[in-house]
């Protein structure tokens, strides 16, 4: 089972996500703050991270650049998928030269985050 | 003069007593508020399974629909939060629940309401919640005794994203209760691109104001097809001046090269200075070297705000631009400095003094 983390400061959003992704069959893990969501992304090794961009302690940027120069190969691979309400063009180009794999905007569709997050999954990972 | 030491002591037992009173009354505030806070988490966690319910797309296993339709006014609250963060199928599903749920209908009732703060957080409700219905009742807060309603009403109508409320809202920048031009921008700029055919109409409104807020927007949204009204309204010199000015400053922002020559002759014939100067900007966003020789002539203009303008054009034209500047700087005309200024700033970040007057 693939394994994801979501790592958003507000609970609402976040409680949704996991519940979306985890009717897709997959193992989902929460964290509220960016530090915890690196602390936990580093302890659980996930196969995926859903990452929240403006976040206490650490934004998601941070977050994203740390596990970018993980000493760990593997964890440095991760994908990092950012949602985030940061939409505009220099934004894009921060998120993805802090290496998100993928954006998703809010307001967002949970609809399209469920076809992003299958798309940065290795094959299989998803039930239908 | 002594004081009895006993009153001393009374008067310090005195603000003690005071300091401990008011101590306690801030910790109790705080767990008042704590627990409030606690409470209010712990509402929506219970309902949060309500709400997954809603937006799950395989119901077969879910909570059956009374339990959600019937659930505390705390879900209302829930739901009014995560709309502005979602869109498509679930945003339709969540506004769907709000009217089921009598939300809408109560809202539409408080439009009418004595209280002013009643009204602005109806119309403030229906823009998240009712999307494209109700727009003609929300639009007729435009016209509100109390400001901050009619703001909200604004503000409403651009969350709501229907584009006939663009007619409302452009008519709302004029007349006795105008409202504030950003304001009615912000609603507009929120409908998007499904208005802006009805803004390409309103270029020629009945009000400067509402005409020149939407030039603006047009440049703002860089609508090609909006190029050819905004060119006519630079060219017509009885339109007023505020409207040419943002008119060619959108077109600058549209950046199309068929506008070259209404702004060249803006530049070369008016008597607005500003005009001349907006003109200019225009053209060195456009970047069409047939304005060099223009831009050339504008160097030698009156106005040093217009000399400056032009010179930072040619420097925005290329090579083309950049070789008549050098020429320029060379010599001992007017123009020569702020040539060379140009050329500098083409180098590196060096601010050119702003003239005296000149915003």
């Amino acid at each position: 089972m693939s394994h994801v983390l979501v790592v958003d400061d507000d609970p609402v959003i976040a409680d949704l996500v996991a519940f979306r992704l985890g009717r897709l069959g997959l193992e989902v893990s929460v964290e509220s703050d960016g530090e915890a969501g690196l602390a936990a992304a580093r302890q659980l090794r996930p196969d995926l991270v859903v990452l929240d961009w403006m976040m206490p302690r650490m934004n998601g940027l941070e977050v994203c650049a740390a596990l970018r120069s993980d000493a760990d190969p593997a964890l440095a691979r991760t994908p990092v998928l950012l949602l985030t309400a940061k939409a505009q063009e220099p934004d894009l180009e921060r998120g993805f030269a802090a290496g998100a794999t993928d954006f998703v905007t809010k307001p967002f569709s949970t609809r399209e985050l469920i076809s992003r997050v299958t798309a940065a999954l290795p094959p299989g990972s998803v039930s239908a | 003069m002594t004081v009895p030491l006993g009153g001393v002591l009374l008067a310090g037992a005195a603000v003690t007593a005071l300091i401990i009173v008011l101590l306690a009354a801030v910790a109790a505030v705080h767990l008042l508020r704590g627990r409030r806070t606690s409470r209010d988490e712990r509402r929506k966690r219970e309902l949060m399974p309500l709400v997954h319910a809603v937006l799950d797309d395989d119901p077969d296993d879910g909570i059956p629909r009374s339990d959600v339709l019937g659930a505390p006014a705390d879900l209302d609250e829930i739901v009014l939060d995560l709309l502005p963060q979602l869109r498509g199928s679930d945003r339709e599903t969540l506004r769907l629940l709000l009217a089921e749920r009598g939300v809408v209908s109560r809202a539409v009732a408080d439009l009418s309401a004595r209280k002013p703060w009643r009204r602005g957080r109806a119309v403030s409700l229906l823009g998240s919640a009712a999307g494209t219905h109700h727009v003609a009742a929300m639009a007729a807060l435009l016209a509100d005794r109390s400001l901050e309603v009619r703001c909200a009403a604004a503000r409403a109508l651009g969350k709501a994203g229907d584009p006939g409320a663009v007619a409302h809202l452009l008519h709302a920048v004029a007349g006795e209760r105008a409202l504030p031009t950003g304001v009615v921008g912000m609603a507009l700029l929120d409908l998007g691109t499904t208005a802006l055919p009805i803004l390409r109409d309103a270029l020629t409104g009945e009000h400067g104001a509402s005409r020149a807020l939407v030039a603006e927007l047009l440049g703002v949204h860089g609508d090609p097809s909006a190029a050819p009204a905004l060119e006519d309204l630079v060219r017509d010199a009885r339109e007023d001046r505020g409207v040419r000015r943002t008119a060619a400053a959108a077109l600058g922002r549209i950046g199309s090269p068929t506008s070259t020559e209404p702004l060249v002759s803006a530049l070369t014939n008016s008597t607005d200075p500003r005009l001349q100067r907006t003109a200019a900007e225009a053209l060195g966003r456009i970047g069409d070297p047939t304005a060099t020789i223009p831009l050339l002539a504008g160097l030698a203009d009156d106005d040093v705000a217009v000399r400056a303008a032009c010179a930072d054009a040619l420097a925005a034209l290329g090579a083309e631009g950049r070789a008549s500047l050098e020429q320029v700087a060379a010599g001992a005309g007017a123009a020569a400095p702020d040539a060379q200024a140009a050329l500098d700033e083409l180098d590196g970040p060096v601010r050119r003094p702003q003239p005296a007057g000149v915003a």
